[in-house]
């Protein structure tokens, strides 16, 4: 009970998804034969750019709009970014770097005890539900800061700060839901989106409630 | 208030509310009836000579609402579609529910929840059927029938995360907390379709304790409730000597074998497996352990530490590995300074002829490989001589081919930095010669600390390569670009016999107008044409009674049409409950409650018209077969 306080959780975030334009068009065709760590994929109409260093996986659309995976930091998705578009530069085009913007964080995070999850939905029925026939975790939402938190019985709890595509879009653009959430993300540039600060505060407002579940070791 | 009692709290503070037809009770909100016209049950005398009811039913959506013609059409409408819906949603609940086996008290809620699903918009974009559903498992969880998800998606054949997505946005909307599924509830039903006979009380018990059992060991946190079943049953079919196989349980429980198999191997690993059966019927352990994923990490860590240790011991063949490693290093680093003296002397004594060749000379003779390269050199420094350029611009191009020669000699002498950043601008005002401006503006922008040019360099590939992979390309996609050059072969054939016919995008329906009109005449005229009411309502017998009242001149022009259509179609209506004819008398008794009590003036053959299409706009919403063969005989008799 005394050491539970003292407790310091490690929060390592293992996924970044960001996105830039480079206000021209892209010939896929060109990008596909002249790249080396390109896949051209002719069905869905886009090309996967990948970098080693850092490990980044870029969706490239012919709209000059560029989706990057796979960063575990902020840093070093704008640096994959810059890199990318030093690329898309280097096999001739005018690339031009704007509106680069980080749409979702993916965090997890250990508890050092076991989560009784039917305890826990019940004591917060109005944000989490828990539904063992499609998900083993409990699934709790935070709207103030826009965050999911996956709670599993392990004590294993996964953070997802992602823009509510529902309430903030209220017409699409585009027929692709990628799209859609990238014009979600131009048109809102003053709100601020997930980052690393709204994880840390999810983690934290979520302890109390899980501590109450949690395991009691004889 | 009436000296009712509410069934459900006992209370007597009952509302009744003439307009909708419902009686509440204040105290617990329970909605004791929802049918309420009269109270009375009258009978008439009909040509067969014997009796039958008067009266009939109202619809939900239809109460309280007074049918209007004009403006207020549209509305009506709308209320039959919803009224439509409802009626579909009712139809399909029941029949999922029969096949379900539910109660009808079950049905009746799941219904309530379709209406405020339907209220809520939550039904557009969705499927019918999944809506239903989500609605018939909503009920399910609320009131603890023993279904699963799973039985509703093998019923309507969908995939059950598509269900579960609509169940949770249902749950969500409507605000109801569904409670947390018990595996215990299952055991029955499953106990039941395995057949245990006469002892299929006592299998259910055993089964009902070691459920109970692992609930304690945290096996059921997270995993399907059936698969826990399906384990436990099992289990205890086994100890009360029932030869039940593992395909049978499969088959009842709807889980995988590998699942089935899996919880047997978990419930194995606790501590209640090694007690035998008299024990385990009398001992219950006050241990619990952890859960099995949890299990399953910890046995990770520990393989990940036997790696660590290993790793230690190779640490000695990579001492080993590492001596190797720098004797090639040095190895290297001693053939890098003579290559390097070479070009030293090649730049210093560039600008004389006899004392360039000097030094390849004395070079020739200490290694093979520096030769091969200095004769090399030599040549392309010989080939120079010839474009009379100066040497040490020529040496540092030895490597290009003729093309960037030419360009060299047409920029004449220029420092290396220069000369290799406009032959960059070149190729890019080749590539596009409309880009200068904004590729110096798009430079401008990008922020180039930290970014290795060599290294992007690598990532782009030689024309040579770049045929390479576009074969390796075409080859993989061979059958999508058939299909293309099928399809474009399809429609370049349609074209020239003129069948092809181009997507037009659907246009979106207008919204229609409302009907202005003067006349009441004219109203109906129009009303008729835009939209036919019913296919089972003769229209040529209404257009010549149209046409005989068309000829009625107006009566009040200053007033504005709407409110003059509206008034005038009241007064006709009192009129016509009055002055009709026996027939009319039991039709008008029906509506009276619909018509307020006010003085009536003349009727006119215009008028007895509007009446009738009004009676037949009532008859339809409440959508009994019996009231049309009535109808169709006043049609008949006009």
């Amino acid at each position: 009970m005394d050491a539970d306080s003292d407790v310091a959780l490690d929060i390592l975030i293992t996924n970044v998804v960001c996105v830039f334009r480079t206000r021209c068009h892209l010939n896929l065709r060109k990008i596909a034969l002249e790249g080396a760590n390109v896949i051209y994929k002719r069905d869905v109409g886009k090309v996967l750019m990948k970098l080693r260093k850092p490990r980044i996986t870029a969706t490239i659309w012919s709209s000059g709009k560029i989706i990057c995976t796979g960063a575990t930091s902020e840093e070093e998705a704008k640096f994959g970014a810059r890199r990318l578009a030093r690329s898309l530069q280097k096999l001739g085009f005018q690339v031009i770097f704007t509106d680069f913007k980080v749409v979702n964080v993916l965090a997890v995070c250990n508890m050092p005890f076991e989560i009784r999850l039917p305890e826990f939905t019940k004591n917060n029925r109005p944000h989490a539900s828990y539904e063992p026939e499609l998900h083993p975790a409990v699934c709790y939402r935070i709207k103030s800061l826009r965050a999911t938190l996956q709670i599993f019985s392990t004590g294993s709890i996964t953070v997802t700060g992602n823009l509510d595509l529902m309430h903030t879009c209220s017409e699409l653009h585009h027929s692709l839901l990628m799209d859609a959430a990238l014009s979600c993300v131009g048109s809102r540039s003053s709100s601020s989106g997930p980052n690393v600060k709204a994880v840390a505060t999810a983690v934290e407002q979520i302890y109390p409630f899980v501590f109450e579940s949690r395991k009691e070791i004889l | 208030m009436t000296g009712r009692v509410c069934r459900g709290c006992g209370g007597t503070d009952i509302e009744l509310d003439a307009a909708r037809g419902d009686a509440v009770c204040t105290g617990c909100g329970s909605v004791l009836e929802d049918n309420i016209i009269v109270s009375e049950v009258q009978f008439v005398e009909n040509s067969g000579g014997g009796s039958s009811a008067v009266g009939q039913f109202v619809s939900l959506d239809g109460a309280g609402k007074t049918p209007t013609l004009g403006g207020g059409f549209h509305v009506n409408l709308g209320k039959e579609s919803r009224a439509q819906t409802l009626q579909n949603g009712r139809r399909h609940i029941h029949h999922l529910g029969s096949q379900l086996q539910l109660n009808q008290h079950c049905l009746d809620t799941a219904f309530n929840f379709f209406k405020m699903a339907v209220s809520k918009h939550l039904t557009r974009g969705r499927k019918m059927a999944h809506v239903i559903a989500a609605c018939l498992y909503l009920v399910c969880r609320t009131e603890g029938t023993p279904h699963m998800l799973l039985d509703l998606s093998d019923l309507l054949q969908v995939n059950v995360y598509v269900l579960g997505k609509t169940f949770l946005l249902l749950a969500r909307e409507l605000c109801i907390n569904a409670p947390a599924i018990d595996p215990c509830l299952y055991i029955p039903r499953f106990a039941h379709l395995l057949e245990f006979g006469e002892k299929n009380h006592e299998v259910s018990m055993t089964a009902l304790r070691l459920l109970q059992r692992m609930k304690r060991d945290w096996m059921h946190t997270g995993r399907r409730p059936s698969g826990l079943c399906g384990a436990a049953l099992l289990v205890a079919a086994r100890m009360h000597d029932f030869r039940r196989t593992v395909k049978e349980v499969i088959s009842v429980v709807k889980v995988c074998e590998s699942t089935l198999r899996k919880r047997l191997t978990e419930f194995e690993d606790t501590p209640t497996s090694q007690l035998t059966i008299d024990e385990f019927m009398k001992i219950d352990l006050e241990e619990e352990c952890d859960p099995p994923s949890y299990t399953a990490g910890q046995r990770k860590l520990r393989m990940k530490q036997l790696e660590q240790v290993l790793s230690k011991k190779l640490e000695e063949v990579e001492g080993e590995i590492s001596t190797y490693q720098d004797a090639i290093e040095i190895e290297l680093e001693n053939s890098r300074p003579k290559a390097k003296g070479a070009l030293a002397n090649l730049s210093k004594d560039g600008s004389g002829e006899d004392a360039t060749s000097s030094p390849f000379c004395e070079e020739d003779t200490e290694d093979e490989e520096l030769e091969a390269a200095a004769s090399h050199m030599n040549k392309d420094f010989y080939r120079e001589l010839l474009g009379a350029d100066g040497g040490s611009e020529a040496a540092e191009d030895a490597d290009g081919g003729s093309r960037p020669l030419a360009l060299e000699s047409l920029l004449g002498p220029l420092p290396t930095a220069a000369s290799l950043g406009i032959s960059d601008s070149i190729r890019e005002c080749i590539s596009s010669p409309s880009g200068d401006p904004k590729d110096s503006s798009g430079d401008g922008e990008l922020d180039l600390s930290g970014i290795d040019d060599l290294e992007i360099d690598r990532y782009i590939l030689n024309e040579s390569e770049a045929r390479v992979k576009a074969e390796l390309w075409m080859r993989e996609n061979a059958e999508y670009l058939r299909e293309q050059k099928e399809k474009e072969a399809r429609i370049a054939k349609e074209k020239e016999l003129g069948i092809y016919k181009e997507h037009k995008p659907k246009k979106s329906c207008k919204r229609r107008e409302p009907i202005l009109a003067s006349t009441a005449g004219e109203a109906i005229e129009k009303m008729l044409e835009q939209k036919k009411i019913s296919s089972k309502i003769n229209y040529s017998v209404l257009r010549d009674l149209n046409s005989k009242g068309g000829g009625s001149p107006p009566r009040d022009d200053s007033q504005p049409p709407e409110h003059t259509s509206t008034k005038k179609l009241s007064r006709r209506k009192r009129a016509a409950t009055r002055n009709s004819a026996d027939p009319g008398t039991s039709m008008g008794k029906r509506l009276r409650p619909l018509v307020s009590a006010q003085p009536a003036k003349k009727a006119a053959v215009g008028e007895i018209m509007a009446v009738m299409v009004t009676r037949m706009m009532a008859t339809e919403w409440n959508s009994r077969p019996g009231s049309i063969p009535v109808l169709d005989s006043k049609c008949i008799c006009l």
